[in-house]
């Protein structure tokens, strides 16, 4: 993926190793075009419950070949906190069930809930699991410590599917429109408690100060993962994130922002090995521990 | 050839910053494959008077001259800016640099039209930026503050003899200027560091591509290679530039042609 332009010297070979990968990185130059054609699990993207989701998801895959994107892990979910009916539910994860119907090799999905729903909310985690999806999503309505989700994070836990939530650290007047938007701390807590349990805190980019969210999860357990997606592409961030949680718990997703997510983790300043994680190996992890493999082998 | 329309030298006051000094930066610029970089000091747009920040930048550039082209900064507000501009032109400034949200005056105000105008008087682009950070996390020290657009748009229409360029703008398709069928063929251009091709997170099915939806109503003309390096990261607008929806002639004005005419190189 990258081009190295580095002239032998003897004096090379007695440098230690890490100094020699050091000195391998600064003489770099990005290729872009090997880089894109890298195979890359797209954990964290939509297909959303409209007129016209077929094109949705059309729009999706055919935006992703160009990235070498081979799946997408995709949900549809009611968004500004709004604690909707149980019936208004369904239908969201039924669009995903179609898409990943009309798409098989390319769409996986994300169970939407709404953990104040109880009983109804198992249930429908349950139907939409035993229909293929292979975690659960949830967004604002709740933070992921609060007591309301213990039964879903039980259930997570005892599937070993992932739940990926809508998270972030916006500033006050940002904050106002979702105050319920989960952070780095609620996720250390929610997992103190139920600490395997896979959890994924959305975006790194998704809005707001990622330094401070990403800070709040040293404590977090192991099974705490973040994604690079969404549109702030502030450099140093995938860095940050790969620094404070280790390279294992830093996932490929693009949240809508397909070559921007793509771009910061071919620019961050990692080893092959660490980039290959991110885009591929650290889903293909998640995937395991439910008995599921990625739905291509990848391919170099 | 490749030219970076938008990037940065100098301090960010609210998070440190890789790559941010002209040696740096040209280092990043080597590894990035982008020959030629637009810069001005961040600085300048918090300083009132910011002509000594200007006199800093040519001598800091002036080292690296085949590869860092200086934009100076001109705040309308400080008494006798037109000193400041005829200073810029003979420091070798190729382009003025202003910040409406940092140096407090309204977008399409009396006082831009004027820095426009006398721009567009000695042909020299404008670069205005359309945020220098993500408001969402703004620190509460910064304006935390996007120009409204429309404002942009109303420049633009004011004065439409002038280049103004719009680093760092999202989304462009449905923007207020592209909107505006009478400012088409006008001067006026955005950057790839932020907007999408393919932007697959909204729920209209014609509002799923931004950049390339722009492209297919014939706005490709006003597009430019830019990153926002060192605030970001370079790859991103690299990325879109690989996959850009555009034939070879006109992928060439993007990556250089139509800056190196703007910047009169």
């Amino acid at each position: 993926m990258l081009f190295v332009v580095l002239t032998y010297h003897q004096e090379l070979s007695k440098l230690p190793i890490a100094n020699l990968q050091q000195l391998v990185k600064l003489t770099m130059t990005l290729d872009i075009e090997s880089g894109i054609r890298c195979p890359k699990i797209d954990m964290h993207c939509h297909v959303w419950l409209m007129d016209g989701w077929e094109q949705s998801a059309d729009h999706l895959v055919a935006s992703g070949d160009m990235l070498g994107i081979t799946e997408y892990w995709c949900s549809s979910v009611i968004q500004q906190g709004i604690l909707a009916p149980v019936e208004d539910v369904p239908p969201h994860n039924d669009t995903i069930l179609s898409a990943m119907a009309r798409h098989p090799k390319r769409i996986r999905g994300w169970c939407f809930l709404i953990p104040g729903h109880f009983q109804d909310a198992i249930d429908e985690a349950e139907r939409c699991l035993d229909a293929g999806m292979i975690g659960i999503k949830l967004y604002n309505q709740y933070r992921i410590d609060d007591p309301v989700l213990h039964p879903i994070l039980e259930l997570a836990s005892e599937r070993r599917v992932p739940i990926l939530q809508h998270a972030g650290y916006p500033v006050p007047e940002h904050r106002a429109s979702q105050p319920l938007i989960s952070h780095g701390i609620h996720f250390s807590e929610a997992s103190k408690k139920y600490p395997d349990a896979i959890l994924i805190h959305a975006h790194i980019g998704g809005g707001g100060d990622w330094e401070h969210t990403v800070r709040e999860m040293r404590q977090a357990s192991p099974n705490v993962y973040i994604d690079v997606s969404g549109s702030n592409l502030d450099d140093g961030q995938v860095e940050y994130a790969v620094s404070e949680l280790g390279v294992e718990r830093v996932l490929f997703g693009t949240d809508g922002t397909m070559a921007g997510s793509v771009g910061k983790v071919l620019d961050a300043d990692l080893t092959e090995d660490e980039r290959e994680h991110i885009f591929w190996t650290n889903a293909e992890r998640i995937l395991a521990q439910q008995g599921a493999t990625p739905t291509e082998p990848r391919t170099s | 050839m490749l030219i970076d329309v938008n990037a940065w030298l100098g301090t960010w006051p609210f998070r440190s910053l890789r790559d941010n000094t002209p040696d740096t930066l040209v280092a990043r610029l080597d590894r990035s494959g982008i020959d030629k970089a637009v810069v001005s000091y961040i600085e300048a747009a918090f300083h009132r008077h910011p002509q000594s920040a200007n006199e800093r930048l040519a001598r800091d550039v002036e080292p690296h001259g085949d590869r860092l082209i200086p934009v100076g900064t001109i705040n309308p507000l400080s008494p006798h800016w037109e000193d400041d501009l005829t200073s810029c032109i003979d420091l070798g400034m190729k382009g003025i640099r202003l910040f409406p949200q940092y140096h407090n005056y309204q977008t399409d105000g009396a006082e831009s039209r004027s820095v426009v105008q006398a721009c567009a008087q000695c042909n020299l682009p404008v670069f205005i930026p359309h945020r220098l950070e993500d408001t969402r996390q703004h620190h509460w020290m910064d304006p935390g503050q996007s120009l409204d657009l429309t404002q942009l748009a109303n420049l633009i229409a004011a004065v439409p003899d002038a280049a103004i360029i719009i680093p760092n703008a999202r989304p462009l398709a449905r923007s207020p200027l592209w909107m505006r069928e009478d400012l088409r063929d006008l001067n006026w251009y955005f950057d790839l560091s932020l907007a999408e091709i393919h932007y697959g997170l909204h729920k209209s099915t014609n509002a799923m591509k931004d950049l390339g939806y722009l492209i297919e109503e014939g706005g490709a003309g006003h597009i430019l290679f830019g990153t926002h390096l060192p605030f970001s990261y370079a790859g991103p607008a690299l990325v879109k530039l690989a996959i850009l929806p555009v034939d070879e002639e006109t992928l060439e004005d993007i990556k250089y042609r139509t800056a190196a005419k703007l910047l009169n190189l």
